[in-house]
């Protein structure tokens, strides 16, 4: 487990020192870097902030959210979109995350405030808060 | 395509062709400061930029940083445009320390609101200039601002983009009741989307302005308001951004911050686009005229060519400012 780290590292410091090397070749780079704990056993255990039990939004939920996107976005078919898709990444202005938030409000039904709408920048964050509106709304 | 234009003496026409096979490192040209009532304007356009070791050599100036950044955007266009943009405020900001800080050299950070700015070093025998700068970007045309002393926000936003909601409900979801009234009582819907997207403009060249984010000045919170000045001197509100000789902002929570503090400008860009300019304002005496922002815009495609285009087809001023029209 402990290669696991070291090798996580020095990947990290790779990139950064060949970044001279870098030549535009439309390659998308994603770097993932998983923290590694150890715990007092002396096992190491996993923490992600990817890592949830609980509270994360339905399929069908991110689905719609992801086709809300694409049509906004008019994002060509072969685009990735993964719910942790960033919107700025995907090329999104301010003015299309706003008719986002407003495709959003009409599909399900729901109030978006506008601080709230300030923190929705991926998909996910979009499919959880969607979820939540709607339950507080099923509530009241 | 070769066409006359106005340009310094260490800039070059080069023909399409030859741009492949040339080294295209000719140095920037420097630029004397904005005066306290102007706003420089910088634009490049993406779809012109083709040659990828012209490309590459301005990937070198980026920090890791921004490399990252930029390697994370999903495509090649949308990393060419994240490129493009960094490399446009770098080697714009270069030019005005007459060259002497590299646009590679630049730093940048946050402000605690979250705007960028530039981090400037300590130098010996010389004191950096308060530069202010903004940068917007659309996938056809990224501009940057730049003002000396005062905090300048710009938009830019194409003439033609189609909104996917309608109007109306857009605006009266996220606009002032003020604006959402300018909206309907224009019934032609192309015009009604036009003054939509001006009016989304100069909301957001307002909040980049401000530099606190969306949510500190959320949309709601502020309206913009046209003044036309009449026939016979008097101010009066106006139903077309068009017909306005000044734009107003009101902020809701705090009437005395108005229009005291910010001046508009809004122009059409390379006849593509609109652009909205938000600067702050001198404390000016009351009783004094109205004075305009002065601007000035350069068209660039850094190292090979920049182009001075105030004063012609590219620059069609709508409101609030005046052209220098030679440099």
């Amino acid at each position: 487990m402990a290669t696991v780290y070291a090798t996580s590292v020095k990947f990290a410091s790779s990139l950064k020192h060949s970044v001279g090397d870098y030549k535009l070749t439309g390659r998308t780079s994603t770097l993932r870097l998983v923290s590694m704990n150890w715990t007092k056993n002396g096992f190491p255990s996993l923490r992600s902030s990817r890592f949830r039990v609980c509270c994360a939004a339905k399929p069908e939920t991110v689905q719609k959210v992801c086709d809300i996107v694409r049509k906004q976005l008019a994002l060509s078919p072969e685009s990735a979109l993964t719910p942790e898709s960033k919107f700025s990444d995907l090329g999104a202005d301010s003015l299309d995350t706003v008719e986002i938030v407003m495709g959003l409000e009409e599909e399900f039904g729901i109030n978006v405030e506008e601080d709230s709408s300030q923190n929705i920048t991926t998909v996910q964050e979009a499919a959880d808060l969607i979820e939540k509106l709607v339950q507080k709304k099923s509530e009241a | 395509m070769l066409s006359l234009k106005k340009r310094g003496a260490l800039s070059m026409q080069i023909s399409n062709f030859a741009r492949g096979f040339f080294d295209s490192s000719s140095p920037l040209v420097p630029v004397a400061l904005p005066s306290q009532r102007e706003t420089h304007i910088w634009y490049i356009v993406p779809d012109e930029v083709q040659n990828t070791s012209l490309l590459n050599q301005y990937l070198k100036l980026l920090s890791s940083c921004e490399r990252e950044s930029m390697f994370r955007m999903s495509g090649d266009k949308l990393q060419k445009s994240s490129l493009l943009a960094r490399t446009l405020v770098r080697t714009t900001l270069s030019r005005y320390t007459n060259c002497q800080i590299t646009p590679r050299s630049f730093k940048f950070r946050k402000n605690t609101f979250g705007k960028p700015e530039i981090e400037w070093g300590h130098y010996e025998e010389w004191s950096p200039p308060a530069l202010h700068f903004n940068v917007s970007h659309t996938s056809s045309l990224i501009a940057c601002g730049v003002t000396v002393d005062k905090l300048v926000g710009v938009d830019v936003e194409e003439k033609q983009r189609k909104i996917k909601n309608d109007i109306l409900s857009f605006a009266r979801r996220y606009f002032s009741l003020h604006e959402v009234e300018h909206l309907h009582a224009i019934l032609d819907p192309e015009i009604q989307r036009q003054e939509f997207i001006k009016l989304w403009t100069l909301k957001e060249a307002y909040v980049k302005a401000l530099g606190r984010g969306f949510s500190a000045a959320p949309f709601k919170t502020f309206t913009i308001r046209f003044r036309a000045t009449r026939s016979d001197g008097l101010q009066v509100p106006t139903d077309l951004i068009s017909e306005a000789s000044e734009i107003l902002v009101e902020a809701f929570d705090d009437p005395k911050s108005l229009s005291n503090n910010w001046q508009f400008g809004l122009l059409e860009l390379a006849n593509s686009h609109y652009a909205a300019i938000c600067m702050e304002k001198e404390n000016i005496l009351e009783g004094k005229g109205n004075d305009f922002m002065k601007l000035k815009v350069w068209k660039t495609l850094p190292f090979v060519e920049d182009e001075y285009v105030s004063g012609t087809n590219a620059v069609k001023i709508i409101c609030g400012l005046s052209q220098c029209l030679h440099l």
